[in-house]
């Protein structure tokens, strides 16, 4: 994939080697999260509009960290960045949340109880995803 | 759904995952063998998908979106993680396909509970 700075510093591909086992794990997440809000919004969204509003949060992050990491767009690793880190802060916020008044939420998101639903999958996500953020970075 | 089929649906998925750890192991891309046996798992999820919207037409099915959705959704996971595999030669390549497969193995157990629950 061309890139501007390509002659400048020694880039590394956040979408190669065990990049793209990580991109296809975001991908599963893009497109769980967007069924999910898309079938909660279609069928149901006045029971719990925040529970659902966050899910669709949720999907959007997904899809913008998913892109970010297979290196689609002009800035992918800002991009990446901001969405894993977005995600980050989105599971733990929520996950305490949760965890502290479960009624808060009356429907489940994919990062209510930090992701119990997904076997935890969502907590450990962001922190793989800045790990290899950090291990790719352009050395200059 | 359709019991039998289900459970060998789960149990091959992961049993392909298995094989595809040792793939990753030996760093070996997958070959006309293991792209044979994923047509296989395929073949038996389009089965599943034909099965089980024939049942929601003919109504013994459970008629929700979220189960016509994972039908359709257990379909595709496993061809575009293929592709997406495919595209280079490297162990986190190969590793995308136990992903996929660890996906097809959920998205059945998540059809075989709706199915339970409705």
């Amino acid at each position: 994939m061309p890139t501007p700075d390509a002659g400048v510093a020694p880039r590394r591909s956040t979408a190669t080697g065990i990049g793209r086992a990580l991109v296809a794990t975001y991908a599963v997440f893009a497109l769980a999260a967007s069924a999910r809000s898309a079938v909660q919004l279609l069928t149901k969204a006045s029971e719990a509009p925040l529970a659902y509003a966050l899910s669709a949060v949720a999907a959007v992050v997904y899809i913008l960290a998913t892109l970010g990491l297979a290196e689609v767009g002009p800035r992918p690793r800002a991009l990446a960045w901001g969405a894993v880190g977005f995600e980050l802060v989105g599971v733990l916020t929520v996950g305490t949340l949760t965890v502290l008044d479960p009624e808060l939420f009356p429907d489940a998101t994919v990062w209510s109880a930090y992701g119990q639903g997904y076997g935890y999958l969502p907590l450990v996500l962001p922190f793989l995803g800045i790990a290899w953020l950090l291990r790719t970075r352009p050395r200059g | 759904v359709i019991d039998p089929l289900q459970t060998i649906l789960i149990v091959a998925a992961l049993v392909l995952a298995l094989v595809t750890g040792v793939y990753v192991a030996l760093d070996r891309s997958p070959d006309r063998v293991l792209i044979a046996l994923l047509a296989l798992l395929e073949a038996g999820l389009v089965v599943q998908a034909v099965v089980g919207i024939a049942q929601v037409v003919d109504g013994s099915g459970d008629p929700t979106i979220t189960f016509v959705g994972y039908l359709l959704a257990a379909l595709v996971v496993l061809p575009l993680g293929l592709l997406w595999s495919l595209g280079e030669h490297s162990r986190g390549a190969t590793a995308v396909l136990i992903v996929a497969l660890v996906t097809v193995a959920f998205l059945v157990l998540r059809l075989v509970q709706i199915h339970a629950d409705a």
